[in-house]
């Protein structure tokens, strides 16, 4: 399946719900509607032309004006790959956990949690996980957050 | 009641690490043990976080390419590379032929050195420590050579957005081919310390199964992937470089424990050495670095580009707005995922098979914690 | 050049003297204990030099070359390095228990030399249940691995302690009865008589077909056990267990468990020699010389195996042990017993 033809494919497999973005020079781009996104995970992971069995990545993505998550998927089978990325809002954002879908996702989303500070419904062990565990400085990846000064942590 | 009755066990929790000598840099496996049996395993990771990717939002395109070399610093080559392409991908840029060869023999003279440390690395897990110092003897040789090419024996920042940084000295070419004349020999010279060494059979073979629905699921991949059975490697399925153009095999086992991954490991060890015969008997003249503006601004896009590393699928997520800097590199390494499904693997076996598993896997935590 | 001759004669000249016996008793004992400590302390120096030479030689370097001839005065200078160490007791541990265990580990590595036939003459005492003795003395080291391990109050070491225990205890059976049925046909315990009856190469037991080789080989199995040598060496795996029980200790107390594990080393190849290898006996050479030759030889299989195999994990270790080792060594006991009620190979 080729490109065009998977663009094609897709789009007629979600009308409405998925829209094609124009950036990446290679594999296609979509873009899913926010609470489309486990939906949209089961039926291309279910799907047999599909069968993107296979998560490749997690991004959390903080343009200045919107903050995006973008999953790379991968067929391991029929050798696709595209990406897509949904748009949570700015205020409280919140996205739908995939971990039903690709196990593998677990680690990624707490990540995405932990660095943009963007709420997973449905993630069964939100901790620390890149930060110490007493981190209380903010979501550090966020391009609005301020590095603090370097300051010795009290002793407890 | 008797007194034998009266007594009670309780679960007994072993922090392993950070500090430990074997969980390969600084990972935390706080275990839950009843005796030697491990109850549940939990990884605790983020001891080596450098926060690799915000310091690349404030680098330029040149910058970021020795702060990839800290990624995973076992094979920089491949950090390099991984990053240059996605680049490259958002550019649409062409790459000198020459230039093309010389990446492929480092990435793949890289790939080997990576495979000898895990080689050493393993055994050193599991017991044996002769074969380590074996392993690091011709990983001398190739550090060698890319010391000769780059000046540098760890972090190279050799391969470059559009090309690489210089061309080959006049000796690599014998030296490279010296080194290879005897490689075949040191892999049979390995294999003979383990590969049928009773104990080292016995502690691997059923040890850590990873069945391929599972493995797919969690995002594993590389060599733990294709130790499961599933013939996936993107240097054929999705070719980059000029990997297209090279006769290799792509080993598969079929039981997915940490035997498989190890003879797994061992094979494509000599597929790459036979990768960078071909490469070296095709290698062209010309130039070495197609012509990049010193500020360079690649077009505005995102991409998500991934290369098979020794470790599995190494993949740079680079958005760029246009100007100089990128707005966002994520990296994503072999490792994390291979970590993450270490639990689900390692419940109901002993401490000590932790320690081959986390081995076979080849795990190294900088590509974790980034 | 029999070194038995010259403590006869220092022994004599003591008489001479005209003190009262229980004196001249008192004076030759303690000459005898710091004789072989001397000589056991040197060794152990000597056996760690040789275990850094021999595996680095193994693994295609050189080992320490900078401090004397192919660096003898290495392992000299470690010692004194060891001793300057500040000791460090943790602030959880059981006092006491800590304190005695490795001076515990020390004693019942050095008591065994009571009974050790070093030459023609050249033993301390000749018990009659010597070999009993050595076999109940060598236990003695595993008390003392138990009480580091728990006396450390640390995780890693209560597991290395709980697994020398089972170590020791399950390898120790298949020794004993290996040991047994050589003692079948010296039909006595003591060291000399075992030796005495091994006078020419033939007669050695190692070459008592067919009973011989196996019991030999049994009996270097467990002996790398007994001294928790790779491929055994899981009580201080220091890949999953960083150093097991002795994972808290430092400076001389470390030094003690160190210098016992190589003393354990020689003792076993030292009673392999006097079982197997006809002890002293030998041509040409003084006695003692074929003693230690013949000792340093297997102490040499020992480091070898040491730095080729990788470690076997527990649950393998007992399987090996109960379910191989045990069942063979009670085959070979019956056959050195078939052996010599039939009279065949009697030579």
């Amino acid at each position: 399946m080729d490109r065009e033809q998977l663009i094609k494919y897709i789009q007629d497999k979600f009308p409405g719900k998925v829209t094609l973005l124009d950036c990446g020079r290679v594999e296609p781009f979509f873009k899913v509607e926010l609470g489309f996104l486990k939906e949209f995970c089961q039926a291309i992971r279910d799907d047999t032309t599909l069968g993107m069995d296979y998560l490749c990545n997690i991004a959390g993505v903080d343009s200045g004006e919107h903050y995006e998550v973008v999953y790379s998927v991968a067929s391991v089978k029929n050798k696709i790959r595209f990406d897509f990325k949904i748009f949570p809002e700015r205020e409280n954002p919140a996205i739908d956990s995939v971990i039903d879908v690709w196990p593998g996702a677990n680690w990624y989303e707490r990540e995405v949690w932990e660095l943009y500070g963007i709420n997973i419904t449905g993630h069964p062990s939100l901790k620390r996980f890149l930060l110490p565990d007493d981190w209380n400085q903010g979501h550090p990846m966020r391009k609005n957050w301020d590095a603090p000064d370097f300051v010795r942590m009290p002793e407890n | 009641m008797s007194e034998i009755d009266k007594l009670q066990t309780e679960e007994f929790v072993l922090n392993m690490g950070p500090h430990h000598p074997s969980t390969h840099g600084v990972c935390r496996f706080v275990l839950k043990m009843e005796g030697e049996v491990i109850k549940d395993v939990e990884p605790v990771v983020g001891y080596l976080h450098r926060a690799l990717e915000k310091i690349c939002e404030n680098r330029t395109y040149a910058q970021i390419i020795p702060v990839t070399d800290r990624f995973e610093y076992c094979t920089s080559m491949s950090c390099n590379m991984a990053f240059a392409l996605a680049v490259e991908k958002l550019a649409a840029m062409e790459i000198p032929e020459r230039a093309q060869y010389l990446r492929i023999i480092m990435l793949e003279l890289n790939r080997i050195a990576s495979h000898l440390i895990w080689f050493g690395t393993t055994a050193l897990d599991l017991g044996a420590i002769t074969p380590f110092l074996y392993g690091f003897r011709e990983r001398e040789f190739i550090l060698d050579l890319f010391e000769m090419t780059c000046g540098q024996r760890l972090t190279y920042n050799y391969i470059r957005v559009g090309g690489v940084a210089r061309d080959i000295p006049t000796q690599f070419v014998p030296k490279c081919r010296e080194f290879l004349n005897i490689f075949d020999a040191c892999v049979d010279d390995y294999e003979r310390l383990l590969t049928e060494n009773v104990i080292f059979v016995v502690r691997n073979k059923n040890v850590g199964v990873l069945p391929p629905e599972k493995a797919i699921a969690w995002g594993v991949s590389g060599p733990a992937l294709r130790a499961s059975g599933v013939k996936h490697d993107l240097r054929r399925d999705d070719p980059y470089c000029i990997y297209d153009r090279f006769d290799f095999e792509i080993p598969t086992c079929q039981n997915g424990d940490c035997y498989d991954r190890y003879i797994i490991r061992i094979k494509e060890m000599r597929e790459s050495a036979k990768i960078v015969r071909q490469a070296l008997d095709k290698l062209p003249e010309g130039e070495t670095r197609a012509k990049v503006k010193m500020v360079f601004k690649p077009p505005a896009g995102e991409v998500y580009s991934r290369i098979e590393n020794s470790r599995g699928e190494m993949g740079m997520y680079v958005i760029s707005d246009g100007s100089t800097k990128p707005v966002r590199v994520k990296m994503r390494g072999g490792s994390y995922n291979q970590l993450q499904v270490i639990p689900e693997i390692t419940r109901g076996h002993k401490i000590a098979d932790l320690v081959a598993i986390m081995a076979s896997m080849d795990v190294i935590m900088p590509e974790v914690d980034r | 050049m029999e070194l038995a001759g010259i403590f006869k004669y220092f022994y004599e000249l003591l008489v001479s003297t005209g003190l009262p016996q229980v004196w001249v008793d008192i004076i030759a004992m303690v000459a005898a204990a710091v004789i072989i400590f001397g000589f056991l302390a040197v060794c152990a120096l000597f056996l760690v030099w040789w275990e850094r030479k021999v595996s680095a030689h193994i693994q295609q370097r050189f080992g320490p070359m900078r401090t004397g001839w192919h660096g003898w005065r290495q392992t000299i200078a470690d010692a004194i390095k060891l001793i300057q160490k500040e000791d460090i007791t943790p602030m959880t541990a059981d006092r006491a228990v800590f304190y005695w265990a490795p001076i515990m580990c020390f004693v019942a590595a050095f008591a065994v030399y009571v009974v050790m036939p070093f030459g023609d003459g050249l033993i301390v005492s000749d018990l009659n249940v010597g070999i009993l003795y050595v076999v109940a003395i060598t236990s003695f080291t595993i008390i003392s691995l138990l009480m580091a391990g728990w006396g450390s109050n640390n995780k890693y070491a209560l597991l290395g302690g709980m697994r020398s225990a089972a170590q020791v205890v399950s390898y120790e059976i298949p020794m004993v009865v290996t040991i047994c049925s050589v003692v079948l046909f010296v039909g006595s315990l003591s060291m000399v008589d075992i030796v005495q009856s091994q006078a020419q190469i033939y007669q050695w037991y190692i070459f008592r077909l067919p009973f011989g080789p196996i019991a030999f080989i049994i009996y270097i199995i467990t002996g790398t056990a007994e001294t928790n040598r790779t491929p055994f060496d899981l009580p201080e795996a220091e890949q999953e267990l960083v150093a097991g029980f002795n994972v808290e200790y430092s400076g001389m107390k470390f030094a003690m468990f160190f210098l016992a594990e190589f003393v354990n080393m020689f003792t076993v190849s030292a009673i392999g020699t006097t079982l197997f290898l006809g002890g002293w006996q030998g041509p040409f050479l003084p006695s003692w010389m074929w003693f230690l030759g013949k000792t340093l030889v297997l102490v040499f299989i020992l480091m070898w195996f040491r730095w080729t195999y990788p470690r076997l994990r527990v649950d393998q270790l007992m399987e090996f042990s109960w379910k191989f080792l045990l069942p063979l060594s009670f085959a070979n006991l019956i056959l050195a017993g078939l052996m010599k009620y039939s009279g065949w190979f009697n030579w």
